[in-house]
Formats: C-alpha cells, structure tokens, sequence
C-alpha cells in the first residue's frame, strides 16, 4: 500500500503518461473549473443530484458545486468557449461526490471527450483508451447500448405512456425497480376514478389557445386532455412485458454473438426485430474493430446509472475490476444550454483504481 | 426533580389549543395574556415555559435547548431523519391538523394526479428546457415524496409566505402546502391533485429523547 504522498507522486506521473497519449492522438488538454453552476447540474439531474453533490451558496446567495463529474465540466468548458466545431479534449483532475450515507469520495480522473463530431466515431475514443492501457494485459471490454434497450421498449406492447415512463427512468435503478414492480401488478399510481372537467373545458376553448397559465399555453393542456382520455389507462395486462425486460437486463454475452442472441430473444418473445436490427448497427461496428485484439462481451445493463448517457456505452476491465468507463451523451450539451442537439462521446480511466 | 424546560407556540390558534391542552391535564398558566415569552404554571415549580415559534421549538428540542415541547408533525418531518434521533413524539394532540399537499392551477385540466404531473414534467422540460418549478415551505418532505411517484424534472423554490400566489406571479409552475379545509387554496385558483397528499400532520407534543417515557402526571 502506497503512502499518500508516494501515492500522489505516482498518480501524477501515470497522469503524464496518459496525457502525453491522448495529446499524440489528437486530444487538446484543458484545465477545467472545480466549481460548477449548481443551476447548471440541477438542470440536467433535478434536485436529486444535490444529495451526492457538494454545493455552497456563494455570498451573492448563488449555488455552487463542487465538480462531480469531469464530463460535465468539458462539456460546460466547450459551450463557455462557444464553440462551434469537433473539439477532441483531455482532461485530468478530481471529482467529488457524496456517498448514500453522505462521506466524500475523491475520483481521480484522467480522460478524453470528443465533441460535435460526426456520428459513428466511437470507436476511435474506444481505442485510444485501449491503446493508451496497453501495457496492462488481460483487459476485457464490455459494451452496452442505451439504443438497443429503447428499442426493445418500443418494441413492447405497453400503451405510450408507459414506454416513455420506462426510458425516462431506466436510469434511475430504485424508482425503476419500483415502476418494474407496478407493471408486473398493473398498479398505477392514478387508481381513484377521475371526473374530468368538462364545462371548465369547454370554457376554456374558447380563449386564446396561447393564453399561458402557470408556464403552461391553453392549447397544451386540451391536447394533453384529448390525447389522455384516448389513452388506455388501466386495461392492458403489463406482467409479461415486465418480465422480458427484467430477463433483457440479464443479457451478457461475447461481444460476436450479440445480434445472434438479440435476435433470438426478440423473436421468442414474439417482438418485431425492425427497430433492434436498426440499433444494433453500432454494437457490430464496434465488435468489429474491437473483438479481434480484445476480450469482448455485450452487456445489456451497461452504464444506465449514468443519467446522460444515451447510446454507446463501453466499460473497461482489469482483474474483475473497472478502471475506465465512457459512452455517448448527445443530449448533455443542449441540457446544459448549447443552442442545438449534437453527439458527443468519451470516457475516463480511475486512476485511483489503476494504481490498485 | 430536575427542571423541565417547556416550549410552547408563540401565536395564534396553536399557542391558545396548546395552553387549553395543559389546563385540560392540570397544568394551569400564570398570566397567560402577559407580552412576557417566559411562563410559569400555577403551584409548580418543575416546569420553566417559554414562547417560542412552531419551527424553533423543534430546533430547540434538537439542540436540547428545551425538553419538552408542541409543535406540528410537520416541521419535524421536514427536517433531516437525524433529529428523529434526538426528538421523540410523545403524544399525538387532536388540534393543529393540516394536510402537506401538492397543488396545481385550477385550469390545468389534464392534471388529475402524480402520474400526470410526472409525464407533464418531462414534457415541460423538453419545450421549455427547464424544469418545473415548485414553490414550497416544505422542500424536504416535497423533494422525498416527488422522487416516490417518479416526479424527478422539477426545481424547487423556497417560499417563505403567500405561496399560493407563485404559479400566478411566473415565480413557479406549482406548489406544495399546508392546507386545513382547502377553502385559501380554491380562493387562489388552485386544485389539489388525487393522491398529492405529503403528510397528514397535526399539533404533537414532542420532548428530548432524553426524557421520552415521560409523563406529564410526573410534573406536577
């Protein structure tokens, strides 16, 4: 066990090693600000990340975190800089987050984002970190696509409602546990019968439909009305779809066998395999350039705790043990106020737990 | 005995209940009109009162400033589950009751319960790109039971009065409160939703957990 000094100096000559890397493969260094807009985070996480965070008020009574997450910080870094055009970043640095039972955690971080890039260059990101770990042997990489658990959402026999519940949640493991168990029993949250208000409807179509009451246009709470009372609320029969997704979550196998096994779980649940052929595109991509030199497996429960996340995902393993995990977040930089929607991809190694 | 330090409602209705509750059980105040925040009780010398309000008491009680105390279930609730470590509720009192419950403008018609204010939230936040906001003197007690139905885009606003007014200010979207007959709440233009009830509460008489098995027989 290294002492904290010896244990600091070696983190940083790891560090110089790794940045010399990812500069070599194009990667423009950038030192990232500690602190954060808590506004900023509180836009993308809601008020449920400030229980993992350190925030403060600053004396203009402004809040103020303490960076979580290193992803965050480049992509508020890109945005600040006004940027405009692919930005290929590394970074190294702390981040800090609150346990459950409220004790600080110190990550040591050293990685490498690429931003407003064109599509399908995830594996580029994926190597240069495979590349930059070379010298450890016997890593395994695993895989995961948020894409193709969305597709097999789609996919499902569940009125709308339920499968926008189930994307929209599928990162938050507890309340979707919980939403799991509610579809299993049918049990929804709004059982007590509703008497709609029909004469204040009809009142209110007759004024301006861009009237805005409380943040809402009037037009918007009709349609939302109309569409509601068209939807089926209780008469569908949700226990077989909670079981396929909870047996979908269980899959883990050779990254080469993935469309094999995919396919043939679609197809034994009788689920149309349209949607899924279409999102396992990028995973073959990748088994492709991958799996030749590596150990590498698809996991379709990969990185959903991860709120940003929305496609590919990849993790890397040495002895059992994590030390780099990355993926694609092509809604991060529009939540955090950039004017448009753009892909954005990359990952970090711990190096707290390199070192171990 | 040792001196039990007593802290009661400062004002209003709850401060009168809160004096009838101790001349029901033989504990009969000494001036009680006096302006003076300290109070004593006829013929005992155990009990030393003092005025404070509803919210201190509880603050009070968890420094062990005090060690007996009436305040609402609420304001205890509100707070971290560490106090519930130091204070104890000792009896629940038929006064004082008030219901946490979420509230939305009258008008939004589509929303009758959580699971709408859930879906509306995600929607709100995605052609507006923010999130709700909710107004509340209750952030902790609104935070915890929000993220139970799966209410998660949403920002808190803290409201120190006049909360019913925000949705109507552009101050915030919605708002939780406390609500006895719901009569403030429909003046305003507001509806509760179906199963948006936080947290029945009531006026309760807490003490220290030093002193939790006390009676109030043994004061006198």
């Amino acid at each position: 066990m290294l002492n904290p000094i010896d244990k600091k100096r070696k983190i940083e000559d790891i560090s110089k090693f790794f940045l010399k890397y990812f500069k070599r493969e194009g990667f423009e260094f950038v030192d990232l600000d500690l602190i954060i807009d808590t506004d900023l985070l509180t836009k993308r996480s809601g008020e449920e990340f400030k229980k993992s965070t350190i925030t403060y008020k600053d004396l203009s009574g402004k809040e103020i975190s303490l960076r979580p997450d290193l992803t965050i910080s480049t992509a508020i870094k890109y945005i600040q800089d006004k940027n405009t055009k692919t930005k290929k970043y590394s970074y190294f640095g702390s981040a800090f987050k609150l346990s459950l039972n409220g004790k600080l955690k110190v990550f040591n971080q050293i990685g490498c984002e690429l931003i407003n890039s064109k599509q399908g260059q995830e594996d580029k990101v994926i190597q240069t970190f495979l590349k930059s770990l070379k010298k450890y042997k016997k890593k395994k990489v695993y895989l995961g696509d948020i894409g193709i658990y969305n597709s097999l959402i789609d996919s499902l026999d569940l009125p709308e409602r339920w499968k926008l519940r189930l994307k929209r949640h599928y990162p938050r493991t507890p309340y979707f546990n919980e939403l799991i168990k509610r579809l299993e029993t049918n049990y929804d949250l709004d059982q007590k019968k509703i008497d709609y208000d029909y004469n204040r409807l009809e009142e209110l179509k007759k004024i301006n439909g861009n009237k805005v009451i409380a943040g809402r246009k009037i037009q918007e709470i009709i349609s939302r009305f109309e569409k509601k009372k068209k939807d089926p609320r209780d008469n569908f029969i949700g226990a077989k779809s909670a079981k396929i997704i909870k047996d979908f979550l269980k899959i883990k196998v050779p990254a080469h066998q993935t469309e094999k096994k995919l396919v043939n779980f679609f197809t034994k649940h009788y689920l149309r395999t349209k949607l899924l052929i279409k999102a396992l595109k990028k995973i073959k991509k990748l088994d492709s350039k991958i799996s030749k030199q590596y150990n590498c497996f698809y996991q379709s429960n990969l990185g959903r705790e991860i709120q940003y996340y929305t496609g590919i995902v990849f993790s890397i393993e040495l002895n059992n043990k994590e030390i780099s995990r990355g993926g694609e977040y092509n809604n991060l930089m529009k939540t955090l106020g950039y004017k448009k929607q753009i892909n954005a991809f990359g990952g970090a190694i711990d190096l707290n737990q390199l070192l171990n | 005995m040792k001196k039990i330090k007593l802290g009661l409602p400062s004002k209003g209705r709850l401060k009168d209940k809160s004096i009838e509750f101790f001349k029901e059980n033989g504990f009969e105040i000494m001036d009680p009109n006096s302006r003076n925040y300290f109070f004593k009780f006829k013929n005992n010398t155990i009990i030393e009162g003092i005025y404070l309000h509803a919210r201190e008491i509880i603050e009070r009680l968890n420094d062990g400033t005090i060690d007996m105390g009436i305040s609402g279930l609420d304001l205890l609730n509100e707070n971290s589950d560490d106090y519930k470590k130091r204070i104890s509720l000792n009896k629940k009192l038929d006064f004082g009751f008030a219901t946490l419950v979420v509230a939305v403008p009258n008008d939004w018609l589509d929303v009758q319960n959580m699971a709408d204010l859930e879906e509306i939230s995600f929607e709100f936040r995605e052609k507006n790109n923010r999130r709700l906001r909710v107004a509340t003197k209750y952030p902790n007690l609104t935070e915890k039971f929000f993220l139970s139905r799966g209410v998660s885009e949403y920002q808190l606003v803290s409201s120190l009065g006049a909360t019913e007014s925000y949705p109507f200010t552009g101050s915030s979207e919605l708002i939780t409160d406390i609500t006895s007959s719901g009569t403030t709440l429909k003046e305003n233009n507001l509806r509760v939703i179906s199963d948006g009830q936080i947290l029945e509460s009531s006026a309760c008489l807490f003490t220290t957990n030093k002193i939790k098995n006390i009676n109030l027989k043994d004061l006198k």
